[in-house]
């Protein structure tokens, strides 16, 4: 086993491992993107990177602040608009994965990044959906990934953005939502939980090395389902380890550094 | 050629004055740390234009410093982030204190309000948003933000439908423009090309002025033809402390100074307001404060490794 590397390193390292490639991906910044360049170097050297500010399929230069930052418009091949990206690749139905991150995400998948507590009376108000809700409304496949805190996985959000499976297994198609039965993947820390379309409610399929299910239920406020038998995520490679920390982000702008 | 075109080039100062009023709705171009009108910005607070309502996608520095300077009673945008150096902070005490009206929306719902405007129909539907509290609080004045109605050509499939948006001003900071308003916006253009399109008025700065030869040369290149802009700044640095594409780089450094006092508020932040725009003469005198000719040839030679 190696032991140079973190459990937020092979949270973001198993995110990646679902990404295939030729996949059209639609990413904001953070780990989502680090994941997401990840498996572009390693897994899926033909996936199409969509940024939502207009830039398509570039070779990212490590390590961008957002998704205005020249980092992420090098060797594109298109600079466009916001309605390019998430209106005729997104809306359109062409996103095969949508990769997000989020304040809450509850029993459901749905995910909240506007505010905590009560909308009109915040108790901390958040940057709001962004693109978030158009990702989680219209891909094909969504990820997301977030470090496992008892406060980040409510029973229900205070505030849905982006839509999960609403409030049971026909909650999206109910609603209108064009991507009806999506896979919805939820990577973290402790763990990785998978929508069970029959409820529509997120499942805990695999454990972290050395986490127990006592872990992750003790730091999740609602019930997760447990897939029996649970599997384990499987360790990093060197390899895998060496591409996330020597090549896509060697400055440790969000790993830290080993 | 040239006694043909219009000459629409004037001080940031008078195309202000001229074309910002109290109680407008204000198009806000750029995103996050990425080409924010910064210039254009700063000269509304000069001119302490006041109860706008400030509209865009992810509207980063120029809505927190219109809204720290107290101008603003509305936001309607899909987001207030500078990403990685965290919230728009100025934005968010202003929220959580009940000091300004908020009406979310998505991203792509935006674009497709501007859209909408940028048409000249009165909606847009749209397929995001569904389901989600996004579509459940039209709480913030008598008027509809949404309409959710069924698919007239598909039974039970709920279509959202988005009023048109038509800003009564827009400010942008592009790469160039000629003297008529041709602009060219290089790298992404994000919400501009509707907002820009669907706004009454629209005051672009550049950082470089080009000659409309150029224009009539290199025609594919234009991003919005002069007919949707009024007034024509040339205004180098106008997007500092964000990245312009192809000129310069965001500067970490006063993004990270402006985020600590945005965060700490009170006198913090009025001192920051003070020293970079209050007693500013112009925005010359800001970009040497907040930079100098060094970090200056540090950002443009750090985008030019970039391109």
């Amino acid at each position: 086993m190696n032991s140079n590397f973190s459990l937020d390193d092979l949270m973001v390292i198993e995110a990646s491992r679902y990404i295939e490639d030729e996949n059209i991906v639609l990413v904001g910044t953070g780990l989502p993107m680090i994941a997401s360049l990840l498996a572009q170097k390693l897994y899926a050297p033909k996936m199409c990177y969509v940024v939502e500010t207009g830039n398509i399929a570039p070779e990212v230069i490590p390590t961008p602040s957002s998704v205005c930052d020249p980092r992420v418009m090098y060797k594109a091949i298109k600079h466009g608009s916001l309605l390019d990206s998430l209106g005729g690749i997104l809306q359109r139905g062409l996103a095969d994965i949508a990769f997000l991150g989020g304040a809450q995400i509850d029993q459901y998948a749905n995910v909240n990044s506007t505010v905590i507590g009560d909308y009109n009376n915040p108790k901390v108000r958040l940057p709001g959906s962004g693109g978030a809700n158009d990702l989680a409304s219209h891909a094909k496949k969504i990820l997301i990934i977030t470090r496992h805190e008892k406060r980040r996985f409510p029973k229900n959000c205070d505030y849905i953005t982006s839509p999960g499976y609403l409030n049971g297994p026909n909650g999206r198609k109910n609603a209108g939502i064009p991507s009806e039965y999506p896979e919805i993947i939820v990577i973290t820390n402790l763990c990785v939980m998978e929508i069970d379309k029959n409820t529509g409610k997120l499942v805990i399929t695999k454990l972290m090395p050395n986490i127990s299910i006592d872990e992750v239920l003790t730091n999740t406020e609602f019930q997760p389902l447990i897939k029996s038998p649970v599997k384990n995520v499987s360790h990093p490679t060197q390899n895998e380890i060496n591409v996330l920390h020597k090549e896509v982000d060697p400055f440790g702008v969000y790993l830290k550094t080993h | 050629m040239s006694n043909k075109i219009i000459d629409k080039r004037m001080s940031a100062k008078e195309a202000v004055e001229k074309f910002v009023s109290d109680g407008d709705t204000i198009g806000i171009g750029g995103q996050s740390i990425g080409r924010v009108s910064t210039f254009l910005a700063h000269e509304i607070i000069r001119q302490n234009k006041t109860n706008l309502t400030l509209v865009g996608c992810n509207l980063s520095l120029s809505m927190d410093l219109l809204v720290g300077a107290k101008l603003v009673k509305r936001t309607e945008c899909g987001s207030g982030s500078f990403e990685r150096f965290g919230t728009a902070f100025q934005w968010r005490n202003a929220i959580q204190n009940n000091l300004i009206e908020v009406q979310d929306y998505s991203h792509l719902a935006m674009a497709s309000r501007f859209l909408a405007g940028s048409l000249g129909i009165p909606f847009m539907p749209s397929k995001s948003m569904l389901g989600t509290d996004l579509l459940k609080s039209q709480n913030c004045n008598d008027k509809k933000h949404f309409e959710i109605i069924d698919n007239p050509w598909k039974k039970n499939d709920p279509v959202v439908l988005l009023p048109a948006l038509q800003p009564d001003v827009s400010i942008i900071h592009a790469q160039m423009a000629d003297k008529s308003g041709n602009i060219i916006i290089e790298g992404f253009t994000t919400h501009e090309p509707e907002m820009i399109k669907a706004s009454k008025k629209v005051i672009v700065s550049c950082e470089k002025l080009i000659d409309s030869e150029f224009i009539k040369s290199n025609p594919e290149k234009t991003t919005i033809p002069y007919i949707f802009v009024d007034a024509v700044i040339e205004q180098p640095w106008g997007g500092y402390p964000t990245s312009v594409y192809n000129y310069y780089e965001h500067d970490s450094d006063h993004i990270i100074e402006y985020q600590q006092k945005a965060k700490a508020g009170g006198k913090e932040y009025s001192d920051y307001l003070n020293k970079y725009i209050y007693d500013c003469k112009s925005f010359e005198e800001y970009i040497e404060k907040a930079s100098g000719p060094t970090k200056q040839k540090y950002l443009k030679d750090s985008m030019q490794k970039l391109l």
